[in-house]
């Protein structure tokens, strides 16, 4: 009996050993490549972006432990096309599974044709034109794009009665893109609406915003550009005060950032954002990625780094599906990213055969009283907007 | 061993090295090829630059608008009206060397009121590739635009094909340089850098050669801006008009030695590649500001550049020689 019970003790730690051994075996370290503009003129929404990133790593190495750990390789583009192509070259040949990152789509489009050259995914949330998809790359991925932005603008457009809309923007790519579809959509339900383009290098907004103001007699103003721009077309508003019932924008404007930065300029306004300030969450994954942001960055996430976390924690699910598969390195991660469909921290996702998420709808937030209340749709909003309203 | 001997020696060696050795070495890291590509665009301005600058006694800049205007040309008649890829390229020097006319009135103006007016010029290059939206794609640019074609079985669409583009048009235009520097017309116009009216006197015609040099200057940037394009494929207003496309060339230029023909190349490929390969690893964030202080070392300790240090004999050993 003894050596029956000695045997049996034997033979069961050997499997034991067997099956630790192999375990062990199958665990692996997943290298992931990220390219961002982390200095020059998009070196702010890069951090973000960035930060992220960081969160989702840290994250899949607490839920994969013992499995799986992932490490993430980042170079900074330095806001350059030709730098971007150069990361990804790098990252490609220092051994990647995939390229999670990109801003601007100046930027993505010439580095994510550099990585289906190599063969790489390349997923990002930092380039909404249309012409990225368009292309058709099977490498290529994205959760977010105009659709959902204008869709958001419009909604809140439509739910404050909004009858004559100034739409001021900037005539990059992404931006005149959003702009038209806010105009065709407007112009289509009655709605009368002024265009008013201006460039980058734009820094006195007064002579725009008072032809808006004296020429369109609008009672909303709607701004598509970036953070210099809306501080800029803010300023210029509140010396000439049109008398408008509010002020709306799209990404980087309803942020926690603006509204420290620029309390007088931002009460009132709406911006996108997925998120209020403070952020408040409910969903456990949402809770564990605001904790590891904060615990991190020693800050609240804002919808940057909520963008940059989701697009990488998709690829990382990705990367171990593919793995488990066994098809990882015959070039089937985006076979596998596209079978993707996901609640994730900005809504379902799933991808078309051009890499786009078509289910993305973005949400609107308006600055009150250093908050940002989301306030559209209905059902996401955890506050009242303040309606009629501006900053002046 | 005569000093001509050695340095036509020195090029055939070098050149050897550049068409044979860097593609075996570099030909399979995209990366690195990918480095000394872009290292060799600016090489091509600042040779451009130097020109102008050394035998027109111009300082220019504005050459990012010869850049961005040969890369839309060229781009714009491969993308829309299909002209091969190295045809298109050849116009996109040609259009810019015919924009180039449109700068010819501040010819009249010397030093930084020229530099000046050029730099305006360039701007307004910009406004018109921002605006007319229907042919460049407005401020939004071009994406795909075509890569340089198969021929006779070698792909010129990939790195090396890419390296040994921008290597023969860097080669070509430093040649010219050269050339240009021994003719007659070298001699005019090193004349008229000591006396412009002195020149004149004896019948030099100062202001058709100025302009010429202008157009010169302005064809070969162009060529480079058109390769870039083709290359990157991609192009936006403020890509291809960037003030990076002047500032780099002429700190190139000025840190490798822009009084002689190859000056502009070795400090391009210095600075970029130092830059990208060493400074930046050590220093992810702020790396050009090592650049930065050793172009101010190099001012201050070897004003005329890299290649004239490089070139000079130490002290001692002249002592030695003449003992």
């Amino acid at each position: 009996m003894k050596r029956t019970l000695a045997h049996l003790v034997t033979v069961s730690a050997l499997a034991l050993s067997v099956a630790l051994g192999a375990g062990a075996a199958q665990a692996k370290e997943f290298l992931l490549g990220s390219e961002l503009p982390l200095t020059g003129s998009l070196a702010r929404v890069g951090q973000g972006m960035h930060e992220g990133i960081s969160v989702a790593v840290e994250m899949a190495n607490r839920s994969y432990a013992g499995k799986h750990s992932f490490k993430v390789q980042t170079i900074d583009d330095e806001t350059s096309p030709a730098k971007g192509v150069a990361a990804v070259e790098k990252l490609a040949g220092d051994g990647v599974v995939a390229i999670t990152g990109g801003y601007g789509s100046n930027i993505i489009g010439p580095a994510s044709e550099a990585a289906q050259k190599a063969g790489l995914v390349y997923i990002t949330s930092g380039g909404v034109s249309p012409e990225l998809t368009q292309r058709g790359y099977p490498t290529f991925f994205r959760i977010n794009n105009t659709d959902g932005y204008a869709l958001a603008m419009i909604g809140l457009l439509q739910d404050m009665g909004a009858k004559k809309v100034s739409i001021v923007y900037l005539n990059k790519d992404a931006t005149s893109s959003l702009a038209r579809q806010v105009n065709t959509a407007l112009t289509a339900k009655g709605v009368t609406v002024g265009m008013h383009e201006f460039d980058a290098s734009t820094s006195d907004f007064k002579p725009l915003m008072n032809k808006v103001k004296l020429q369109d007699r609008p009672d909303t103003i709607a701004m598509v550009g970036y953070e210099n721009d809306y501080v800029g077309i803010l300023r210029a508003s509140k010396v000439l005060k049109p008398q408008v019932k509010a002020v709306v924008g799209v990404w980087s404007l309803a942020t926690a950032q603006m509204a420290k930065e620029f309390p007088d300029l931002m009460e009132n306004v709406y911006g996108t954002s997925m998120l209020p300030y403070p952020v408040e969450f409910t969903q456990p994954e949402a809770v564990e990625f605001a904790a590891t942001y904060k615990k991190l960055f020693n800050k609240d996430p804002d919808y940057l780094g909520q963008f940059g976390y989701v697009q990488t924690r998709l690829l990382i699910d990705a990367v171990v599906r593919a793995d488990e598969a066994g098809t990882l390195g015959k070039g089937g991660l985006p076979d596998e990213l596209r079978k993707t469909d996901a609640n994730t921290l900005i809504g379902r996702v799933t991808f078309d055969k051009n890499g786009d998420n078509l289910n993305f709808t973005h949400r609107m937030g308006q600055h009150q009283g250093g908050k940002v209340v989301l306030v559209w749709p209905q059902d996401a909003a955890n506050g009242k907007m303040n309606f009629p309203a501006v900053p002046w | 061993m005569s000093n001509s001997l050695m340095n036509r020696i020195l090029l055939a060696v070098a050149l050897a090295v550049a068409y044979v050795g860097v593609p075996l070495v570099f030909g399979g890291n995209a990366y690195v090829l990918g480095l000394i590509v872009a290292a060799l665009t600016i090489a091509g301005v600042a040779v451009a630059w130097a020109l102008l600058g050394n035998l027109g006694g111009m300082v220019s800049f504005g050459h990012a608008a010869f850049f961005g205007v040969g890369s839309y040309t060229s781009a714009v008649l491969a993308m829309k009206l299909g002209v091969p890829v190295f045809a298109a390229m050849l116009l996109g020097g040609l259009g810019a060397a015919v924009s180039s006319i449109a700068m010819l009135p501040a010819l009249r103006l010397r030093g930084p009121y020229f530099a000046l007016a050029i730099l305006a010029y360039a701007h307004i290059f910009q406004i018109l590739a921002t605006e007319m939206t229907p042919i460049t794609g407005g401020a939004g640019g071009l994406l795909s635009i075509p890569r340089f074609p198969t021929v006779l079985g070698f792909d010129f669409g990939d790195k090396t094909g890419g390296y040994l583009i921008v290597l023969t048009i860097v080669v070509l235009a430093a040649l010219a340089y050269d050339a240009i520097r021994r003719s007659t017309w070298g001699l005019a116009l090193k004349a008229m850098h000591d006396t412009e009216v002195a020149t004149r006197v004896v019948g030099v015609p100062s202001t058709h050669l100025k302009a010429a040099m202008l157009v010169l200057s302005a064809f070969i940037t162009g060529v480079v801006g058109a390769f870039n394009a083709h290359f990157i494929s991609f192009l936006d207003p403020d890509y291809a008009f960037s003030s990076g496309w002047t500032v780099l060339p002429i700190a190139a230029a000025i840190f490798g030695g822009y009084r002689t023909v190859w000056g502009p190349v070795v400090g391009a490929l210095a600075i970029y590649l130092v830059d990208q390969l060493l400074f930046k690893p050590i220093l992810p964030h702020g790396h050009q500001m090592i650049l930065g202080v050793l172009l101010c070392a190099m001012i201050l300790f070897s004003p005329g550049g890299l290649m004239p240090a490089l070139s000079r004999r130490p002290v001692k050993e002249n002592r030695h020689a003449h003992a």
